[in-house]
């Protein structure tokens, strides 16, 4: 994963220049793009930060590159800087997933303070995503023995019930879910809810 | 095309009927006739078969009578004949006496009783020794047997050489009880028809001796030709199955009757020959009509399909025909309108002189051959443009008898064009906006570039500033760039005002009062459905430098806000007066309403961009006109109307420099 980083895309070298001119003061890490087509161009997966773009530019608009991000599965927060009149169409971007977006001329910190909170989301977020990943991993190790007995477990059943509703010893019971609480890195039943919450 | 309905119409069945009567008529007719033909022949025959019977008993009658009296002559012959000394000479005498008498006599023969001829009258030949090769003579046998009986007798007929048909009468002479000879009387038989048949019977009747086996023995006629009707009658004397007929002539007055006949029928056939052709002709003629009905109906079904108004006035201009179309566009019915002469209903009345005066052109023959436009009112009192084109009505025999004049209902389209023009207008003025909108827009987002570059760099100088360790070189390249962008900004603006120069109106000199006549003419259609009436006087005016398109602009503007403002006024007041003055140095034009005035709170912002206190107005009209004044170094002003006799009103002026500065 490359460092996350403020992404400027503006066709106006004056206000890339100013904006990173900004984020330099206030400490924020940044690369500049003179068009969507550049940035689509640069972009990966991996990269991770925020996105800063202009509404309107010469060849591929805010909006399409937008769009074009979102189809390719990126979850880099993204604001909008616009124009005046375009108030509407910033809105509607919204509705669809923007993390924010700003009137020119600019209000001086503002904006900045705004694209260090969507880094920091962006990073939240990342953190996350790989939490999520790593239990979806544990849980494929799992076998069909290990999965009932951890569905039971979280049920709040005791050993001695499941052995009973399994047809398997109390023994068995307990080497299954010892594995299971191996293969999980968890410690008790209680641990075990709390990483499956957000999945179930 | 037109289709003949297939089905006739009553008219040709009745037609079928009235020439079936004469037809049937004259068969009648005929019929009578020839019954009454027939009858008057039958009759005829009738008649002519009693007259031949009649005549035909007449006939044996008269030969058996002379035949009886040859009888007695010769019995007394016969008797005289006896014991005298001088019988020679007496039967001389005697017998060249009754042949002289009696010409149908042949020959009178005296023979002995060994049946040798004593004596014979004209000649002594034996008649029947020429004939002696047919068999047993007749005579020889008739010879005997009135020898036995003792009495006269008669031969069967018999015939001599070259075919002449004999009869011979024999009488005995006896002399006490002794037979003493025979005196022998030769009858040829057509001598005897030819002698006592008198010359007025064988003018009507053919006269034939003949025998059951219808051989003929003599025959008197003229000419030879089939009677139409005979008669048979035993011929005794001299008997042995003669028989006398008599055959009638076809007389004259039967040719007559034949010809009579033949005539009628003629007739007959030439009635029947002329009623071929008057059927024929009216065939032709009912076709003729039908098709004549067939064009009417299909010319009115036209005309009354037509949308364009028709009317038909002869000479004196009185209305002879309208179609149902001007009916429709004038609202009176054609009752109302044919007939009556000018004026006419369907004139406006306070236009009645100038109507009145076309009238009078049209009637002369002036007409404008490209149609005139005039304004007509209909019943209910609503006014409507109507173009009009007239043209001579020519009669069938090439006569001009008036003027037909089609009218066409231009209102919807004058207003549609007005519509158009206003539309237009409308449209102009949207554009100018649009274009200043969109240059405003422009503008905006140009100028918020450098601004927002500006605000960054700013930002972030601060910041710097506001760090313990602040290095003020650091910030150094920043103001410098914040500076350029200032330049870009000014750069932009001033990219506006050559834009603003630009789009200044294009000075022209203009004649204002034809642009006020213009306006006029733009507006009196919505005056006369708003029933106002416009004022206007226009002195000779100067021309003066000017955007024609924009005065004009501004003053259709004055005279809508004066005309809408008279909205409540009574009809009496709705005046809009508009009026021009000349100083050396300006033209004043005042637009003055006596509608509701301008309530004193809207005074100020009368003239702000974006205000109205119309429902659909866009608030620019009188911002744009105020301007357009002021580019052309003019001012407009709005004040109360304080002539006005309703008591509120509004004159909008503006005023015109008279040079170009």
């Amino acid at each position: 994963m490359s460092a996350p980083q403020a992404h400027l895309v503006d066709d106006d070298d004056a206000i890339r220049d100013a904006l990173a001119w900004l984020l330099k003061s206030r400490g924020l890490p940044c690369a500049t793009y003179a068009s969507a087509e550049c940035f689509l161009a640069a972009w990966s997966p991996a990269m991770s930060g925020c996105v800063v773009l202009d509404m309107r530019m010469s060849g591929m608009s805010g909006l399409d590159c937008f769009d074009q991000l979102r189809e390719r599965g990126s979850i880099l927060p993204v604001i909008f800087l616009t124009g005046h009149g375009d108030v509407p169409l910033a809105v509607g971007t919204l509705k669809k997933g923007a993390f924010d977006f700003f009137e020119k001329p600019l209000n001086d910190n503002e904006l900045a303070t705004r694209i260090a909170e969507a880094m920091e989301l962006d990073t939240r977020q990342r953190a996350e995503n790989a939490t999520v990943d790593s239990v979806n991993s544990r849980l494929s190790s799992l076998t069909t023995r290990e999965r009932q007995i951890m569905e039971l477990v979280l049920a709040g059943k005791f050993n001695k019930v499941i052995a009973d509703e399994l047809n398997i010893s109390m023994r068995t019971v307990e080497v299954h879910r010892a594995n299971l609480f191996d293969k999980m890195q968890i410690k008790t039943a209680v641990e075990l809810a709390n990483l499956l919450k957000p999945g179930r | 095309m037109r289709n003949i309905a297939p089905t006739p119409p009553s008219s040709a069945r009745r037609l079928r009927w009235l020439l079936a009567l004469p037809k049937l008529g004259i068969v009648l007719l005929l019929t009578a006739i020839l019954s009454l033909l027939w009858l008057l022949h039958r009759n005829e025959m009738e008649e002519e078969r009693a007259a031949l019977i009649k005549d035909v008993l007449w006939l044996e009658q008269s030969l058996r009578f002379h035949l009886n009296s040859n009888e007695e002559q010769l019995q007394q012959l016969a008797a005289d004949l006896t014991g005298q000394a001088g019988a020679k000479k007496l039967f001389r005498l005697r017998a060249g006496h009754q042949l002289k008498n009696n010409p149908e006599i042949s020959q009178l023969l005296w023979f002995d009783a060994q049946g040798s001829v004593i004596d014979a009258l004209p000649t002594t030949t034996l008649p029947d020794q020429e004939i002696a090769a047919f068999g047993p003579p007749v005579a020889a046998k008739a010879f005997e047997l009135a020898s036995r009986l003792g009495k006269r007798y008669y031969s069967e007929p018999f015939f001599l050489e070259g075919n002449r048909a004999v009869v011979e009468l024999m009488n005995p002479i006896f002399d006490e009880g002794q037979l003493k000879g025979m005196l022998v009387v030769v009858y040829p038989l057509d001598a005897l028809l030819g002698n006592l048949v008198p010359w007025w019977f064988t003018e009507k009747y053919k006269v034939e001796i003949i025998d059951d086996n219808d051989i003929q023995y003599a025959t008197k006629t003229n000419i030879d030709s089939k009677g139409s009707q005979s008669y048979e009658i035993p011929f005794d004397p001299p008997g042995f199955g003669m028989k006398l007929r008599i055959s009638n002539y076809q007389n004259a007055d039967n040719s007559l009757q034949r010809g009579l006949t033949l005539a009628i029928f003629a007739l007959a056939a030439g009635v029947f020959w002329s009623l071929w052709i008057v059927r024929d002709l009216m065939k032709k003629r009912s076709q003729a009509e039908e098709a004549l009905s067939a064009e009417h109906a299909f010319r009115t079904a036209m005309e009354d399909s037509l949308t364009v108004g028709m009317r038909a006035r002869d000479l004196n201009g009185k209305v002879i025909y309208v179609n149902p179309a001007f009916c429709k566009i004038t609202g009176f019915s054609r009752e109302e309108i044919v007939g009556t002469s000018p004026p006419m209903p369907y004139w406006v009345p306070e236009q009645i002189e100038e109507t009145f005066a076309q009238h009078q052109r049209v009637m002369a023959g002036n007409a404008p051959p490209d149609g005139f436009e005039i304004t007509f009112m209909r019943k209910n009192g609503e006014r409507f443009d109507a173009l009009v084109y007239e043209a001579k009505l020519i009669d069938g025999k090439g006569q001009h008898t008036g003027w037909m004049a089609s009218i066409l209902d231009v209102t919807e389209r004058n207003r549609a064009e007005e519509f158009a023009r206003m539309q237009h207008e409308q449209l102009q003025f949207t554009s100018r906006l649009v274009t200043m909108g969109e240059m405003a827009s422009t503008l905006a987002h140009e100028l918020n570039q450098p601004l927002a570059a500006i605000a960054s760099y700013n930002t972030g100088c601060l910041n710097l500033l506001d760090r313990p360790a602040c290095d003020v070189r650091e910030i150094r390249p920043a103001l410098e760039k914040i500076g350029v962008q200032a330049q870009r900004a000014g750069k932009i603006i001033r990219r506006v005002h050559d834009f603003v120069r630009k789009s200044e109106p294009k000075r022209a000199p203009c004649a204002l009062g034809e642009v006020i006549e213009d306006c006029l003419g733009f507006v009196e259609p919505d005056a006369r459905k708003r029933r106002i009436r416009i004022e206007c006087t226009i002195p000779g005016l100067p021309p003066i430098p000017a955007d024609r398109l924009m005065l004009e602009q501004v003053l259709l503007n004055l005279i809508r806000n004066g005309m809408e403002a008279m909205a409540a006024t009574p009809e009496a007041d709705r005046v809009l007066h508009i009026a021009t003055e000349t100083t050396d140095s300006e033209l004043r034009i005042s637009v003055s309403d006596q509608g509701c005035g301008i309530a004193p709170e809207i005074r100020d912002k009368l003239f702000t961009a974006f205000f109205t206190t119309k429902p659909e107005g866009m608030g620019v009209g009188l911002s744009i006109c105020r301007s357009i004044i002021e580019f052309h170094r003019g001012r407009l002003w709005a004040e109360d109307n304080t002539h006005s006799p309703t008591g509120s009103g509004t004159i909008f002026a503006f005023t015109l420099p008279l040079e170009a500065a």
